[in-house]
Parts: structure tokens; C-alpha cells; sequence
């Protein structure tokens, strides 16, 4: 056989080991339950994909847009009410969350030369997740496209000299509000599907990456005392064994700490980027800041407080349990496949939050996300912002009975015969041990 | 009152036996030495001992305490270096000492003069500055041999105390156990050199598969085998 191919064989063999299959059968796992609640929650939940328009002009230009709008894959609905808010409020269009408003007199601004507009209103609930608020936004992006092509050309057919062709291009441009809470603002659509997608996507993964750097920090160190038999000397000695465990647990409770200080910081100059604090972010960011202010997307300096408490016990729990699975680790090579029990629940709470929109998931769905206590840090942010302090204040309670019933658990372990004795082996792992 | 005495000693680890049934007891300023081949219950012996592990029956008594009752106080009286153990690789060899003296002692004078001795026993010289990851082998055994003696227990642990050290390192370490042990202080080892075993202990116990097949002075076995080796006792013992 050629060498190349017997070096080839040899590598695979080390690579594919069984812990690595079993990680990835964990993987695939949690990618169906994933799937699987993704594809109920789509059906259950019915969240309309159409947008109502209350044609109040009721001219030739109207009726042209509504086709134009038509043409396209959002199903237009077309509605009675003659003013926004009792629309909105109406109970047949509660499932609605996007409705388009043409205003009187539209057709005769148009042919008249003045600019008019088109007013787009999209609702939100404050605690929205996942794809569905990127998903109205594209939805009102191509609609509108639609009625500006129509009402260009509807302006262009009048053939009117002189006018200027901007006019020209978009005679009634779109103006966007957003609604949340019953809070109407005039808003960019963008600036508030990106605020609301930061909540779900970028803190959870800065929290994602803390956890797993400090739980990894935690077993490498408990396991290189196990595997350099450092720990048998120090439990031969006259220390208290919980001293032991409380040190441990403490200086990288300190890192955790550090580690969550480093990212509230973060996600307040994020956040003042975003909001436009005092600093001079972009111009564009700067005006929607008070606007998101208005909507009640702001975080307090309690708030902030809050938030960062949660993600410290959210920490605190992942070290306490990666304490254990140290405990467990035979030596410092298996903690790759030792973090699996960890990586799951965390993988689960991150990313099912991504493709479910938690505001209107079912009770199964909350039960398993709420019962990881990671969820509840990725939730402080909404939590707070919502002005849900008791929500997140019973989520770190939780999670602070967690972190207890760990610590205790390792303390137990780390005092007994355990320690030496009691090994998580992989099921390859016990069949070598046997044959030696 | 014997500084350790052994009555009954089984360890289980699930089904599998690996100590059955041992009954020895060590006098004060002994140095007894457990010897066997591999794989029979020497170090599983030696941590029942040390406290860090509990025997599934029998008791251990060591200076008349017991060793799962009163594990506390025994932890006060002994220290345990257990085989191939490593030490904190980012610690240098002085700050090393200075911790485990501190961990053992819990009295910076105390621990600042057991450091000092440590440091002279181990004859690292200045060495002992830099990390422990770049020392040899030998060199950090020698560290933490020291550090086993250096707290002046009263009963030493030690499991294959110069295993990797080399003839002139090893024969310095004998002397300094002799002379330690001459001043009082009793010690428990195991060890596969018979040369070893034969200048340093008073008496020795060969154990086969958890349990023990002979306890005596070294020149006793010989006698009782008619043979001048150490060795030959040994083989013959054990097959
Ligand atoms: N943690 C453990 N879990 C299960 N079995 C163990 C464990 N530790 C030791 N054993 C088994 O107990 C038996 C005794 O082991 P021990 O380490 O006491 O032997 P030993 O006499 O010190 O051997 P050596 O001379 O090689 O050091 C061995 O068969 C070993 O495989
Ligand atoms: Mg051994």
C-alpha cells in the first residue's frame, strides 16, 4: 500500500474516536429537538405573512397600487378602517402585525407635484425573537418597492414638466412607524429589527463564549490537579476539602466575574452606538435614538445591573457543574468530550431562541428553555427592557438555587473516594481499560 | 503505641479486590517497606493511609487515631507523596515549597523555616528559582521529596520514593530518610529496588495480590529461604 494512504488511515483512526462520534450524535441531537420545535411552533403559532392597507384615497392611483402591491408574494388585505389605531386594535387583525395606510388626497398631491407618502406600520412585541421581525421588514421593503414603481410611473404617465425627477422617482415615498406596546414612533424599520436581532443574536453568543471559556478554564484546572496527582497531596493534607473547592470555584468565579464586567461594558457602548448616547455614533443612529427611547428600548443603569448579575450566575452554574465534570474527566485530553453535557443545554438555549420567536412559543418550549439557567441570562436583556424586573429578578433566583444545588453536589463529590475513583468513561474508553 | 497499625484492610473498587485482607502494624521511627509486583495494592494501600481513600472494611489506625474518623487529625500527623505525581509546572521550586508549607503547617513562621530546610534537603541550589517546568525527572522528585520531609511528619508516606532518580541522587535520599527516621520520625514506603529496600528498612512486607505473604526483616526472609538475595525471596515469594 502506498505510504501516503497508510498515513491517512492512521490519522482518520485517531481522529474518528468515539468521543468525537458521540459529540456529533449530541450535535445532530439538539439540532432536531431544534427542528422539531421550530416546525410545531410555525404551525402553531400563525403569525401572519400579509399586510393590511386601508386605502383611504380611494383614486385611480389607489386602486393602481393595491394591484401593483398585489402582483407580488404578500398577500394584501384589504381593510375598512378609516383610522390606524382602532385597526390595529381590531380583534380580526390581531394576528396582523404590518398594515400600510394610504392617505386621502394622495392622488391629487401627485398630480399636483407635491410629494405625499406612503405610512407603513409594523408591530412588535417588545420581547420578540428570532426570524420574524427580519422577516416583516423584508416584507415592507418589497411591498413598498412595489408601490413606488407603480406610483412613478402613474407620475410619469401625467407627463409633468419641470418637476424634479426625485419627485419623479418616488412621489410618495414610505414613511415607517413602529408600534410596540402601543407606543407608535416614527422610526426606520431597519434600526429596530437590528436592535431587536442584537438581543438574539449578539449578547447570547458573547455570553456563549464567556461560559464555555470559564468552564473550560475550570475543568482543565481541576483536571491537570487530577492527572499530576497535585490534588492527592493537597487532600492528604490538614486543609479543609471545601476550602479546597470554595478556592477553586472562587478564582475563576473572579475571571467570571472580570469576564462579565468586560461585557456589560461592551454591550453598553454597543447599546450607546445604537441608542445614540452621548457619543456621536452615525447620524442616522444618532436621530432613531430617541425614538427607540420612546418605544422603550433603553436599558437603565439598574438595568445594566440586572443584566450583569444575571450573566455572573448564569457563569457561576456553568463552573459548578464544569467543576464536576472536571471531577469526572479522567485527564486533561478528555475535557473536549467532558464539556458535551455542558455544550448541550447551552447550544439549546442559544439557538432556539434564534428561529422561535419566544413571545408566542408554546408552554413545552418555554418549560425546556427556561429550565436551562442559561436562558435566563440571554432573556436579561428583554427581561429588563420590557421592565420585567420581577422576570428576571425570579431567573436569577433560579438560577442562584441551581448554582447551590451544584456547588454542593461537588463539594459532596470532592470529599468522598469519588474523586480517585468514579470516572465518566466513554463506552470505548471502559473496554480499553478492561483489556489492559 | 504503634505509629500505624493495620487490621483487616480491604479496598474494593466495584467488584475487583484490590486489597484483601491486610493486617501489619509499623513502630514508631520504622521504616517499613511494602514490596510486591505490579498491580497488586501497594499504592491502593498507601492512600487508604493517606486518607484519600476509604476502605471498603477494616480499619487503619495511625498514632492510635482512626484514619476515617478522626481523618482530620491524621491529615496533621503524616505526608503522602504518591507515585509519579507532578507539581504546579508554573510555580518555581521555592514558591512550591513555600506553598505546600503553608497548605501543611498553616503558620508563615512555621512554614517559612520548614521551606528553608526544604529547600537545603532537595539540593536544587539555585535551581530552585526557576519554574518547575523546565526541571528533569529526577530533579522534580527530588522537590518533592523534599517537600514530603520538610513539614517533619510524623509518619511519611512515601510510594517508590526514588523511582527515577539516579545512583547518587537515590543514595543521598536513603541516607537523609536513615537519618530522618534516626531522629524519630517513622516511614511507610513501597519500592521494586531491593538493594533499596535492603539498606534502608527494618522490615519489610511482601504482598501478593492484596494480601500479605511475609513480614520480616530483611535478614529473617533470607534466613528462612537459605539464600543471600534479596531477590530470590522475593521471585520465590510471589510465584
Ligand atoms: N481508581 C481505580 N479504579 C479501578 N481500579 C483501580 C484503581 N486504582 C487501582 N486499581 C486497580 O487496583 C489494583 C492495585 O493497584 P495499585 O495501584 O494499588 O497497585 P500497585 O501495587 O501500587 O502497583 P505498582 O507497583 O504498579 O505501582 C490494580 O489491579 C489496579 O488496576
Ligand atoms: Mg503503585
Amino acid at each position: 500500500m502506498n505510504i501516503f494512504a497508510v498515513l491517512l488511515r492512521k490519522e482518520i483512526k485517531e481522529l474518528l474516536t468515539r468521543q468525537l462520534v458521540i459529540s456529533i450524535a449530541a450535535m445532530i441531537f439538539v439540532f432536531y429537538v431544534i427542528g422539531k420545535s421550530v416546525g410545531s411552533h410555525s404551525r402553531a403559532s400563525g403569525a401572519s405573512n400579509s399586510i393590511v392597507v386601508m386605502d383611504l384615497d380611494r383614486s385611480e392611483l389607489s386602486a393602481r397600487l393595491l394591484k401593483a402591491m398585489g402582483g407580488g408574494k404578500t398577500p394584501i388585505k384589504p381593510s375598512a378602517f378609516t383610522d390606524i389605531a382602532p385597526a390595529m386594535a381590531a380583534p380580526e387583525h390581531a394576528a396582523e402585525n404590518s398594515f400600510l395606510v394610504i392617505p386621502v388626497g394622495l392622488a391629487r398631491s401627485v398630480e399636483e407635484g407635491r410629494p405625499s407618502r406612503l405610512e407603513f406600520y409594523s408591530r412588535f412585541r417588545k420581547d420578540a425573537s428570532g426570524m420574524g421581525p427580519a422577516m416583516a421588514a423584508s416584507r415592507i421593503r418589497k411591498v413598498s418597492a412595489l408601490a413606488a414603481a407603480e406610483a412613478s410611473a402613474y407620475a410619469l404617465e401625467r407627463k409633468a414638466p419641470g418637476l424634479p425627477p426625485a419627485f419623479l422617482r418616488d412621489p410618495a415615498p414610505a414613511e415607517e412607524y413602529v408600534v410596540i406596546d402601543g407606543r407608535t414612533e416614527k422610526v426606520p424599520l431597519g434600526q429596530v429589527v437590528g436592535f431587536i436581532q442584537s438581543q438574539s443574536y449578539f449578547f447570547p453568543i458573547a455570553v456563549f463564549f464567556i461560559v464555555i471559556l470559564s468552564a473550560q478554564m475550570i475543568m482543565t484546572a481541576v483536571a491537570t490537579e487530577k492527572e499530576n496527582k497535585t490534588l492527592e497531596t493537597l487532600l492528604s493534607s490538614p486543609v479543609d476539602r471545601r476550602l479546597l473547592v470554595l478556592s477553586k470555584l472562587t478564582a475563576s468565579s473572579i475571571i467570571a466575574a472580570a469576564l462579565s464586567v468586560a461585557y456589560m461594558l461592551g454591550m453598553r457602548s454597543f447599546m450607546g452606538g445604537i441608542t445614540g448616547a452621548a457619543e456621536s455614533a452615525s447620524a442616522s443612529a444618532a436621530a432613531a435614538g430617541p425614538a427607540l427611547a420612546k418605544l422603550g428600548l433603553v436599558i437603565t443603569t439598574q438595568g445594566y445591573l440586572v443584566i450583569g448579575l444575571s450573566v455572573l450566575f448564569c457563569i457561576l452554574c456553568a463552573l459548578s457543574m464544569a467543576f464536576i465534570l472536571g471531577i469526572l474527566s479522567e485527564d486533561v485530553k478528555s475535557i473536549q468530550a467532558m464539556l458535551m453535557p455542558l455544550m448541550m443545554p447551552l447550544m439549546i438555549s442559544y439557538l432556539m431562541p434564534i428561529f422561535i420567536d419566544l413571545s408566542t412559543a408554546g408552554w413545552g418550549i418555554k418549560a425546556l428553555l427556561y429550565a436551562i439557567p442559561f436562558t435566563h441570562a440571554f432573556m436579561a436583556p428583554q427581561n429588563v427592557m420590557m421592565g420585567n424586573f420581577a422576570r428576571a429578578g425570579w431567573g436569577i433566583a433560579y438560577q442562584a438555587a441551581v448554582f447551590a444545588v451544584f456547588v454542593t453536589l461537588a463539594a459532596r463529590l470532592f470529599s468522598g473516594d469519588a474523586l480517585l475513583t468514579l470516572r465518566l468513561r466513554l463506552p470505548g474508553a471502559r473496554k480499553k481499560a478492561a483489556a489492559q | 503505641m504503634d505509629a500505624l497499625k493495620i487490621s483487616g484492610l480491604v479496598k474494593k473498587y466495584g467488584d475487583f479486590e484490590a486489597v484483601a485482607g491486610l493486617d501489619f502494624s509499623v513502630r514508631e521511627g520504622e521504616i517499613f517497606a511494602l514490596v510486591g509486583p505490579n498491580g497488586v495494592g501497594k499504592s491502593t494501600t498507601l492512600k487508604m493511609i493517606s486518607t484519600i481513600l476509604t476502605p471498603t472494611a477494616g480499619a487503619i489506625s495511625v498514632f492510635g487515631l482512626d484514619t476515617v474518623r478522626d481523618a482530620h487529625a491524621v491529615r496533621g500527623m503524616i505526608s503522602y507523596l504518591p507515585e509519579e505525581a507532578g507539581a504546579y509546572k508554573n510555580l518555581s521550586g521555592h514558591e512550591y515549597l513555600d506553598f505546600m508549607a503553608m497548605v501543611f503547617l498553616r503558620d508563615s513562621r512555621k512554614a517559612a523555616e520548614a521551606a528553608a530546610y526544604g529547600a537545603r534537603l532537595s539540593g536544587l541550589g539555585p535551581r530552585l528559582g526557576d519554574k518547575i517546568k523546565t526541571y528533569s525527572k529526577g530533579m522534580a522528585r527530588k522537590l518533592l521529596l523534599a517537600r514530603a520531609v520538610m513539614i517533619r511528619p510524623r509518619l511519611a508516606i512515601l510510594d517508590e520514593p526514588t523511582s527515577g532518580l539516579d545512583i547518587v541522587n537515590g543514595y543521598e535520599i536513603r541516607k537523609t530518610i536513615k537519618e530522618l527516621a534516626a531522629g524519630g520520625m517513622t516511614f511507610l514506603i513501597s519500592s521494586h529496588n531491593m538493594t533499596e529496600i535492603e539498606f534502608l528498612s527494618g522490615r519489610i512486607g511482601v504482598i501478593n495480590k492484596g494480601r500479605l505473604l511475609a513480614c520480616a526483616a530483611p535478614a529473617a526472609l533470607k534466613a528462612q529461604f537459605s539464600t543471600e538475595d534479596l531477590e530470590e525471596v522475593f521471585v520465590r515469594l510471589t510465584q
